[in-house]
């Protein structure tokens, strides 16, 4: 205990200072860990395993001791959890949606009575999470088990699905991809980080006692991330998806790329998030929630405080008195060197710091600062260190707030702080972000929606829209090989289009020469190849069309990205009334139309009509479904309004597949342009003619120049553009196996949403099923949730 | 006592400006009832403090010296002589820091103290307490006559329909009158906050009364239905950090009723060691009034040099 000078009650008196705050204590934890003899092994089939002779890491808390080590799993327990988790899905599948709720909610209690030990486990490794959100979790998605089939009736569950997490993210993040993986059907194998391994394990073997089949939950641990490219080779899986930083969202695409497995994206940790203060704010509490946020414990994303002009002096004299108090946050060694060098540097470039007090010349600790002055262009808020630095930049106007917070590569979240209703609401809808809290912030809810928007992930989680990306549309299914081959990523789609050479019989016939179609013109390829397009048979050649490339992606983008936000912002009815008036153009061309189809791929004259016929209705179709894709109000326990809203992801690029070249592409354009989005069609690169009909079509009607366009040529040349745009942000594609194996591994700088179909795989689509509007539409737009606490 | 807030000129645009967003208060209240509070001699000596704070009050209609003499006794030494010994506390540094009384018991309870050869202010209720529903020359008259009778602090409530009704002119003329018949008395204006609809009104109430030069803003009186409670303390505490801010000059907060548990009062002193710094503890800028919490606070006193519970007999009455 302490010696010498111990303060007494009369020096407290006068001091007042604040007592000793008590060092925690885990009892039941450490009780738990000494049951498990500290090492910890696998959750498989239901069981701990603990496989001898495996490497094994250690795990350390803050001060360096040793709290438990974990496996590393080889590939013999990979295979082996697998299978289980295989195994787990029949029989957790089988069950009804009722007894599936049951089991969640029996979970529920289970965690009541050892909720203790959970919470105090994650205390003890440095994990955020709480007993009381994974009940509230199991209570929404209960829910949900139970109407699946009432709700979400003829989606099945995917099968085997990998939850994997980084360690820098909140357990919240983790449960929010689970607990909907399982309350679906599917079973789930957690590939946790290090210090998520051991609370994690302790969940598993809670669920088992809830009454969870064995191998509904199985949990791996390692030390790499080629355990799940390991595990992605089993035959049993059927989807990956990643919660935590963007580096390792970007090393697992790469090392799972070509696995025949889709992997989605979920950056929930690492990026900048605007915290705004608009003049009209209640500043003092605006200045308590940046505070809070921006210094408070377990903080995964860096705030950036942007402040209006007008109110900086106030906000910062605020900051100055209310962050007299704060204590020192602990960092690593190479962090504070970082600190150090960018608040040296910040300085440098005349940043003011407020700070709570100058910080200890060496050491691992740092007090929270402020460094007011600072401009976008500022290293420390292009790149921020780690530890506890908060950037504050001024605006002048609120369409300056929006700019701001808007001109950074992520899109995860932001607060907005105003007493202006209008203003709060017209600054949530121009940000583009997954969350949007309203005088408030970090507000995280299973009812919530969040989908990253640009470079912070690829997938819906919360809410129902996050059940979706755990079900399989009966429609079809993007299964593709498994097998990677070695592709030089640096030369796919080089080599293009072999040269059209000039026929020697130069004659009466010469074959048509079709031009594609940009920007609301027709227009030859920048490089000015061709490439012939065979007849069905490959006899001969119907004619020629334009090799198009890297410059005629550039072009079609920059020409979509201007109209994409005007459409966007349309109103429901006059998207329909233009799609409508598309269907009303392909009907006045249906002969031209219907012969190419005939003429390309050597269908029948009847089937060809059939297949217009049928592309005239979907557009109609498409044309209803405008005002039918909404958002609505969330079901939040707090008071307030909380609402979702879809938004176009934007730019879209699709490649089509070979069958049904015009129902396709019809599909496919309505899907996108339905929802707000422009799109950059591709079609089939062996039957491109319908869809060089189909330009005619679009000619006349009353679409924005720019909103579509369509490019021909060598499709590997054009996925290797189109993946190399950064404005695309979703790509949809069909084609060689190589090509899906391009993309993953290519589309993670910035993250582009892919979906993928290897046409080598003989599973056909079925474009006519009804399932399939809402299977398309759900991928072409991604989820905001806004939140605005009241009374 | 330190230096006095000597006011301001009304400052409309400033008050014209306030916006207080209930939520986000709600939620910071949230965060100081969930506070740990000080344990052992941190816990025994925040509780004296707290002790310091207190203006221990009566206000009944069945007030007479008799109550009145016995309460300034209690207010002299408010805890058992032997447990401060045992936790080697001067007597002399723990009394209530006032007592509290209607305008008709201020020469009891100066007498009574006089007679007891102690010090200790007397603060008088006036200006039509509870509602201030009566004419302006009898408020002011009645403030006058309680710095005759030896009131040292004046708790002045101001009149609600002026506040709700925006007429802040209005009320910060008839606060200054109030100011200057205090004279030498200090003056603490008592808000009323349960019956000011929102919290925007508070803090523009608490502004205007700065402005007019009150030494003290307090909750309530008491007999409203609300009475102090975390969020408005916050938002009350922000009026004065803002005015403080602009104007240099301290202002004291004083949350009065329903703070009855030695609990609550250790968090009302962590929000204030928060909200305001370790300035404001001090008894010229943060009072509570109440009348039972003292007894609480004794026995949680007894309690930690004894390690026994106290059965309230065993604690002197007030």
């Amino acid at each position: 205990m302490a010696t010498g000078n111990i303060k007494t009650v009369y020096d407290i008196f006068q001091s007042m200072e604040s007592g000793p705050t008590a060092t925690p204590t885990y009892p039941i934890a450490q009780a738990w860990l000494d049951h498990h003899s500290r090492s910890l092994g696998l959750f498989i089939n239901g069981k701990f395993v603990l496989p001898a002779d495996r490497q094994s890491c250690s795990l350390t808390d803050s001060s360096g001791s040793v709290i438990c080590s974990t496996v590393c799993a080889e590939d013999e327990d990979i295979s082996q959890c697998a299978s289980s988790a295989a195994e787990g899905y029949q029989v957790w599948s089988d069950l009804t949606c009722r007894q599936r709720a049951n089991v969640l909610l029996r979970l529920v209690s289970v965690i009541g009575q050892h909720g203790q030990c959970f919470s105090e486990l994650c205390g003890l490794c440095g994990v955020s999470g709480s007993p009381s959100t994974i009940v509230r979790m199991l209570q929404y998605y209960s829910s949900w088990a139970q109407l699946r089939d009432t709700l979400i009736s003829s989606w099945n569950p995917l099968g085997v699905v990998v939850v994997v997490v980084s360690d820098d993210c909140a357990f919240n993040s983790l449960l929010l991809k689970v607990i909907p993986a399982l309350a679906m059907g599917n079973s789930v194998i957690v590939v946790p980080g290090r210090a998520k391994a051991p609370p994690c394990l302790l969940l598993a073997q809670l669920v088992m006692a809830a009454g969870f089949p064995a191998g509904a939950l199985n949990v791996l641990t390692g030390s790499d991330s080629s355990l799940v490219a390991k595990l992605t080779q089993s035959s049993s899986i059927s989807y990956v998806t990643y919660g935590g930083n963007k580096q390792d969202g970007a090393m697992l695409c790469e090392a799972t790329a070509g696995m025949g497995v889709p992997l989605s994206v979920s950056v929930c940790a690492g990026s900048s998030c605007a915290f705004i203060i608009f003049d009209t704010a209640d500043i003092d509490s605006a200045v308590d929630g940046v505070i809070e946020a921006a210094f408070g414990t377990k903080t995964n994303v860096h705030w950036v405080l942007c402040v209006q002009e007008r109110v900086e002096e106030s906000v910062v004299a605020r900051l100055r008195l209310r962050m007299a108090g704060l204590k020192c946050i602990t960092l690593s060694s190479d962090d504070r060197l970082l600190v150090d060098a960018a608040v040296q540097e910040a300085q440098h470039q005349g940043a003011m710091l407020v700070q709570s007090c100058t910080p200890p010349s060496s050491g691992a600790q740092y007090p929270p600062t402020v460094l007011c002055k600072s401009a976008p262009s500022s290293p420390f808020v292009v790149n921020p260190p780690p530890g506890p630095l908060l950037p504050l930049l001024t605006f002048r106007s609120s369409k300056e707030a929006v700019t701001l917070g808007n001109h950074t590569p992520h899109g995860q979240a932001a607060s907005i702080w105003t007493e202006d209703l209008t203003l709060a609401l017209e600054t949530a809808k121009s940000l583009s972000v997954g969350a949007v809290w309203v005088n408030s912030y970090s507000v995280f809810d299973p009812c919530l929606p969040i989908s990253g928007h640009k470079d912070s992930g690829t997938c819906t989680d919360g809410g129902q829209e996050g059940l979706y990306q755990f079900l399989r549309a009966p429609s079809f299914s993007s299964n593709h090989p498994r097998s990677p081959t070695t592709i030089d990523y640096s030369k796919f789609g080089s080599s293009g289009a072999s040269a059209v050479v000039i026929p020697d019989d130069l004659g009466a016939s010469v074959p048509k020469h079709y031009l594609q179609f940009v920007g609301g013109k027709t227009c030859k390829s920048v490089s000015g190849g061709c490439v012939a397009i065979q007849s069905p048979g490959g006899r001969g050649v119907l004619g020629y069309c334009p090799d198009g490339g890297r410059k005629d992606v550039r072009n079609a983008v920059e020409a979509a990205s201007k109209v994409q936000p005007g459409w966007m912002k349309k109103s429901p009815s006059a998207r329909a009334q233009s799609l409508n008036s598309l269907a009303k153009g392909l009907e006045a061309k249906r002969r031209d139309v219907a012969t190419s189809i005939s003429t390309q791929t050597g269908v029948s004259m009847d089937e060809a009509e059939k297949e217009v016929e049928l592309s005239i209705i979907r557009l109609s179709d498409w044309a209803a479904y405008c005002d039918k894709i909404k958002g609505g109000s969330l079901p939040m326990p707090q008071s307030g309004f909380a609402f979702s809203v879809p938004e176009a992801v934007g730019v879209m690029g699709v490649l089509l597949p070979d069958s049904n070249p015009l129902y396709s592409l019809v599909t496919l354009l309505g899907a996108a342009v339905a929802t707000g989005n422009a799109v950059i069609i591709v079609p089939s690169q062996k039957y491109p003619l319908p869809g060089l009909t189909f330009i005619q079509v679009l000619q006349a009607c009353d679409l924005p120049a720019g909103l579509v366009s369509i490019l021909t040529g060598s499709r590997d040349q054009l996925t290797a553009a189109l993946a190399n745009h950064s404005v695309i942000k979703a790509i949809w594609y069909w084609g060689s196996a190589e090509g899906c194996q391009y993309l993953q591994h290519t589309c993670t700088n910035p993250l582009k949403t892919l979906r993928l179909f290897s046409q080598e795989n003989k599973e056909e689509a079925d474009w006519t099923h009804p399932s399939i509007l809402e299977e398309m539409w759900r991928n072409t737009v991604e989820w905001k949730s806004i939140w605005i606490p009241t009374a | 006592m330190s230096a006095r807030n000597p006011g301001i000129s009304l400052d409309l645009e400033w008050v014209s400006q306030v916006r207080v967003n209930t939520q986000a208060v709600l939620r910071r209240a949230q965060h100081y009832q969930a506070l740990k509070v000080p344990k052992e001699r941190w816990q025994a000596a925040w509780l004296l403090k707290a002790v310091t704070f207190i203006d221990l009050t009566t206000l009944s209609g069945d007030d007479t010296p008799s109550n009145v003499h016995r309460l300034c006794l209690k207010a002299i030494q408010p805890v058992r002589r032997d447990l401060l010994h045992k936790m080697n506390v001067q007597r002399e540094e723990v009394t209530t820091a006032a007592v509290c009384v209607y305008p008709a018991r201020v020469a009891d309870a100066v007498a009574a103290i006089k007679a007891a050869n102690a010090c200790l202010p007397v603060a008088s209720v006036a200006t039509g307490f509870p509602a201030g529903q009566t004419p302006l020359e009898t408020r002011v008259e009645e403030v006058v006559q309680a710095v005759a009778d030896g009131a040292t602090e004046i708790d002045i409530v101001i009149n609600r329909n002026l506040a709700l009704t925006g007429q802040w002119e209005a009320l910060y003329q008839e606060l200054c009158q109030f100011r200057s018949a205090c004279a030498d008395a200090h003056m603490k204006t008592i808000l009323a906050v349960g019956d000011l609809d929102t919290f925007t009104t508070v803090y523009k109430a608490s502004l205007v009364s700065m402005m007019a030069g009150s030494d003290f803003i307090k909750t309530s009186t008491g007999k409203e239905a609300v009475n102090a409670t975390f969020p408005v303390a916050i938002v009350m505490a922000r009026a004065i950090r803002d005015y403080y801010l602009s104007t240099g000059h301290r202002v004291g907060f004083k949350p009065a009723g329903g703070i009855r548990t030695a609990q609550e009062s250790l968090l009302w002193l962590a929000l204030i060691k928060e909200e305001l710094g370790s300035d404001w503890l001090s008894p010229h800028l943060f009072r509570i009034g109440a009348s039972s919490l003292l007894a609480d606070i004794e026995r949680q006193i007894y309690h930690h040099v004894t390690g026994h519970y106290a059965s309230y007999q065993e604690l002197p009455m007030a």
